[in-house]
């Protein structure tokens, strides 16, 4: 098959420059909408995924499995989970048994009141949170109003950099507290939270009672799962239940699901708009081409080479498209900070993504020239001769 | 020496449930190197036998053999190669690829040939030449009169030395003085290169330069009139 020149097709570009905008920009969006909704799933996907770890089980309120911020634990049922049960992961004599608070507490910013996730927590934590590490800054000492930020968290309270959050200062319910680190935690959902010294943090929030205690069992030293639920099965009075970090966060990203399925349909909707839109131009654009197609098929060209030709030039339209909403995704969309209840999470234009934006950009290209090119090529030759321009 | 052989030629198509026949049970010879004009009133069937000459229509009944070959036998894309050896087409509209310049015109339909590019310079300058619209080879159509886009429209139709040079009202979107010269032209093509040319026109002064006149009427030949 002989086909027609490359120029026939790039240069056909250029006949009509403000179909050509159209064309460009309902391909790019369409791109961009199935990057963003992909980047979307995986950015939550992966916050959720490296939040959780087997060897972590939260002993949350009886009845509040799905939610640790609804969770009421009493304070004293550290000290008796502590004592109790043997097999934690120790360091320099400290025990992997952390009593947490987990609570959404508004923050001014800018005018404008932001949910954030904050957690008391005492030291042990660092313990039995291996991934979190003191990226600037330095612990916060508990009775000085002292704040550890995740580095996304110091997106959600306006900080460029997350460097730029240290000493500065916020208010939780009118108490001012000073931030003292930035913390980074593998890019888990940690990384979207506030931690403070749990004793500042009952003083502040008027609580007496935890959310959870997390610890860290060690299977080496006879830790085991079954022994924190017989635990919280024989003290009926602590009223706990036992899940493992890893289940809960799994339990999570399930509840999420459906939010995951309304931003895909969402975007979804939004790009067959600009698909139709994108469509509907190609359409025109060819359709006003019929004669010339019917001279070059008197002149000798082939309907697969015609074919050949059109889809080209439609493919050069939608992956301009796809490599614009491709840039604009790596310079604007990755890393975006999303707010949701449990924290904070970012989108991620991974290579992948990239790739399918792309290789979506060269199938609606495809897609995009089938109708017109068949409407091009249906009618007979003599037809085609008599078409108006 | 006969190029093409119509026998017992006849089309027929439908518009919506009406069949039409514009061409009904036709016969008729062309000689090589002749130049025919085929004149008739609108509905005479003679851009439909244009068109099967062409070999961008079929017939439905009959054989249509030209230099040799029953093109009536062909595939379509059979015919599209056979189109592109054989035949030169000239539009009453030019119709030139606008985003081609008149030299890329020209050369489209070489590209259907294994020809080098050297060799497709050469010949794509030579027919640029011969047309005398050289000087204008890297105007676009926009840029050209209408005379000058349909000796673009010549130069692409003879560029690749076709069998038969078909041209449907090639004068009929020019003004008098222009149509003239595109006669003088066409007619040079016949008489310097032996080249056949079978013209379609409604205007009896342009077959003044044809040396076989056909009329056609209801799809039949009515008369031939052959010219010294």
């Amino acid at each position: 098959m002989k086909l027609l020149p490359i120029e026939y097709a790039t240069r056909n570009l250029g006949r009509s420059p403000s179909r050509l905008i159209l064309t460009v920009f309902g391909s790019s969006l369409v791109v961009l909408l199935i990057m963003i909704a992909a980047g979307f799933m995986v950015g939550m996907d992966a916050t959720l995924n490296v939040s959780g770890s087997d060897k972590n089980i939260m002993l949350l309120g009886a009845g509040s499995l799905e939610s640790v911020e609804r969770s009421e634990v009493k304070m004293e049922s550290s000290g008796i989970v502590s004592s109790s049960i043997k097999g934690y992961k120790t360091k320099a004599g400290v025990e992997g048994v952390s009593p947490e608070v987990h609570i959404q507490i508004p923050i001014d910013i800018q005018g404008e009141d932001r949910l954030v996730l904050i957690r008391g927590v005492e030291p042990e934590a660092f313990l039995v949170h291996e991934r979190v590490e003191i990226e600037y800054g330095s612990l916060p000492r508990a009775g000085h109003n002292e704040l550890l930020v995740g580095s996304l968290a110091t997106r959600t309270l306006g900080y460029g950099k997350p460097k730029d959050a240290l000493g500065k200062t916020i208010l939780l319910d009118d108490d001012s507290y000073a931030i003292t680190g930035v913390m980074v935690a593998c890019g888990g959902i940690i990384e979207g939270e506030i931690w403070a010294p749990l004793s500042d943090l009952l003083v502040t929030t008027q609580r007496d009672t935890l959310s959870c205690i997390v610890v860290a069992i060690d299977e080496e030293s006879g830790g085991t799962r079954s022994q924190l639920d017989g635990f919280a099965a024989s003290r009926v009075d602590l009223e706990l239940a036992a899940i493992s970090e890893r289940e809960y966060y799994a339990a999570l990203a399930e509840f999420y699901k459906p939010i995951q399925l309304m931003v895909v349909m969402t975007c979804l909707m939004i790009a067959i708009g600009g698909l139709l839109g994108g469509f509907n131009s190609t359409y025109a654009a060819f359709a006003s081409r019929v004669r010339e197609v019917g001279t070059l098929q008197t002149l000798g060209y082939t309907r697969s080479a015609i074919t050949f030709s059109l889809i080209q030039e439609s493919i050069l339209t939608a992956s301009t498209g796809a490599i614009i909403a491709s840039t604009i995704a790596l310079v604007a969309i990755d890393g975006y900070t999303i707010r949701f209840s449990m924290g904070t999470f970012t989108l991620l234009i991974t290579t992948e993504i990239v790739t399918l934006g792309i290789a979506s950009g060269l199938a609606l290209g495809v897609i995009g020239a089938i109708a017109p090119v068949i409407r091009c090529l249906r009618l007979p030759i003599p037809q085609s001769l008599r078409a108006s321009e | 020496m006969t190029l093409i052989k119509c026998k017992q030629i006849t089309k027929h198509y439908y518009r919506g449930s009406e069949q039409i026949t514009p061409l009904k049970g036709l016969d008729l010879e062309i000689q090589r190197g002749s130049f025919v004009a085929l004149m008739g009133p609108s509905g005479s069937g003679k851009t439909t036998l244009l068109n099967l000459l062409a070999g961008i229509d079929t017939v439905s009944e009959g054989e249509l053999i030209i230099d040799n070959e029953q093109i009536h036998n062909f595939s379509k894309n059979k015919l599209a190669s056979w189109r592109a050896d054989h035949i030169g087409y000239i539009f009453q509209l030019y119709n030139l690829v606008p985003v081609l310049t008149a030299y890329e015109n020209v050369e489209i339909p070489l590209l259907l040939h294994s020809i080098n590019r050297n060799e497709r310079h050469e010949r794509v300058s030579d027919a640029l030449e011969n047309v005398g619209i050289a000087d204008r080879y890297n105007h676009y159509p926009r840029q050209l009169s209408g005379g000058q886009e349909q000796r673009v429209a010549i130069a692409r139709a003879i560029v690749s030395n076709p069998t038969i040079l078909l041209a449907d009202e090639p004068t009929g979107d020019l003004d008098r003085e222009t149509g003239t010269a595109i006669m003088d032209l066409l007619k040079s093509l016949q008489e310097k290169q032996g080249q056949t040319i079978v013209m379609v026109t409604h205007d009896p002064q342009t077959t003044k330069w044809a040396d076989t006149v056909l009329h056609l009427e209801k799809g039949q030949l009515i008369e031939q009139e052959v010219r010294s």
